[in-house]
């Protein structure tokens, strides 16, 4: 009798870890998920379809979140098939040296406003007006050296890929 | 009389207090004294080497946080720490650290170089002659380091065929991008586009091709198996040949009874062998476009 009530307070805190790990999950995905705001009213010279419109959001946010992951986990596995051209070359070439000199970074509590505000005649080009905030951390090692909330302008070039858009180049400015 | 020794010893711990409190201040001021202003570069451009004021005195570990490197360096402070050509080539901005018992930090901006290629994309490959607006084009300029030039530019667009410039187009880019559009001309062949920023240009072309068919004339004579029936050279309405494989639909009546064959166009001209033993009304059609009516007695 005593042993079962052992094991059924066993499988109740092993229940409840599971919860809270699962908790502890979601909470870390909801806070990683980048906020993305796209205003296309502005797209000239061509008017964005509303089935695009919702593609670049998505695809949009995913290669920040995976921008993110990259730059903290030093890997540059997250940014396969979402940026391509200088854009997966700057963002490679960083995490290569990020990881040679032990550092890494982390894009927290992303916030981006984002205006199109170029659409190519034929679809194939489109130019985005992002204004980000996040925190930055920087560490070295495990010693933080740079923390603080940034509002960064960022110009974005994004190209119709296979089965998405993908970042072609992105470039942060002082000012739209 | 215990009070007073009380109230001195108590006087004499804070007084320590107050010393440690007052020597860690003075430390502390030390220690920032040796870390001074950092005074980031104001007008870096890509791949040109850029100057880092950082003052103070002593050791230091220096970070440099770029859009397509990271730098970490040990330098005394005091002295400008230089950033080689190589170490800003991406346009952007950048977060200059530094670490001594504390940390600081500052940011500038690494602005594109000059213009050294163009992204100058031109829709569509193929185009038919005499259609309004149809072909359209985009050019971006770039510098050595592929960075998207984003201060305004003009470009120069240029419509050439044979050789002879059919006109140009200039216009200022608008955040790194200019674009254009443009009807076919009247003569298929190849059309020259090109785009030019500063003296550095990009060609591509563009095949215009006949449009629908126009006009479309046939003859037919009976033979053993019904009647031969072929066009005239199919060509649009400006007088160009249409491509080869362009479908002409043949249809012929015979009584109640109608024959349609599909012909492609073989050398500008469509030929079907109709099989009819009376009298025969044949008619064509290619696109939109309906040719005359061939009527064919029986046993003619």
């Amino acid at each position: 009798m005593r042993k079962i009530s052992k094991l059924t307070r066993f499988r109740r805190a092993a229940l409840l870890i599971a919860a809270a790990l699962l908790a502890a999950s979601f909470t870390f995905a909801a806070d990683a998920a980048p906020e993305v705001q796209l205003n296309t009213s502005k797209a000239a010279p061509r008017a964005m379809e509303s089935l695009t419109e919702r593609a670049i959001l998505r695809d949009y946010k995913f290669a920040w979140y995976n921008l993110g992951l990259a730059m903290e986990s030093n890997s540059t596995a997250p940014l396969n098939a979402l940026f391509v051209g200088s854009a997966n070359k700057w963002l490679h070439d960083a995490v290569d040296s990020q990881r040679r000199n032990g550092l890494s970074s982390r894009y927290l509590n992303q916030t981006h406003k984002v205006d199109a505000v170029f659409y190519s005649p034929e679809g194939d080009v489109l130019e985005l007006h992002d204004t980000a905030g996040y925190d930055l951390k920087v560490l070295d090692g495990s010693k933080m050296i740079h923390n603080e909330h940034v509002t960064v302008y960022y110009v974005v070039l994004m190209t119709p890929g296979a089965d998405r858009w993908v970042v072609r180049d992105i470039q942060a400015v002082p000012q739209f | 009389m215990s009070w007073l020794i009380n109230t001195a010893l108590k006087i004499r711990s804070w007084g320590r207090v107050a010393f440690c409190a007052l020597a860690a201040l003075c430390l502390g001021a030390v220690a920032f004294a040796q870390l001074g202003e950092l005074r980031p570069p104001t007008n870096a451009v890509a791949g040109n080497s850029a100057s880092i004021a950082i003052e103070g005195g002593g050791n230091a570990t220096f970070y440099l946080i770029g859009p397509g490197s990271t730098m970490k360096r040990e330098i005394k402070l005091g002295q400008d720490v230089t950033l080689q050509p190589q170490e800003t080539q991406a346009a952007g901005r950048y977060l200059a650290i530094v670490c001594a018992d504390t940390c600081l930090s500052s940011y500038f901006f690494v602005a594109p170089g000059k213009p050294a290629s163009i992204a100058f994309l031109v829709h569509p490959s193929r185009a038919p002659v005499g259609q309004n607006s149809i072909i359209s084009g985009v050019a971006m300029p770039f510098d050595e380091f592929q960075n998207l030039i984003l201060s305004p530019a003009n470009v120069s667009f240029e419509l050439a065929a044979d050789g002879k410039s059919l006109g140009s187009h200039e216009t200022p880019t608008h955040f790194g991008a200019a674009w254009f559009r443009s009807s076919s001309g009247r003569t298929a062949g190849t059309l020259q586009l090109t785009a030019t920023i500063n003296g550095v240009s990009m060609r591509r072309v563009v095949q215009q091709v006949a449009s629908e068919p126009c006009n479309l004339r046939i003859k037919g004579q009976r033979n053993a198996k019904g009647v031969l029936v072929e066009t005239d050279p199919v060509r649009d309405c400006a007088g160009n040949p249409v491509p080869d494989g362009t479908i002409v639909t043949f249809t012929a009546k015979d009584g109640d009874d109608t024959d349609t064959v599909d012909a492609p166009v073989k050398k500008g001209v469509a030929r079907a062998q109709m099989i009819a033993n009376g009298a025969v009304v044949i008619s064509a059609a290619s696109g939109v476009v309906m040719g005359n009516e061939l009527h064919i007695a029986g046993g003619q």
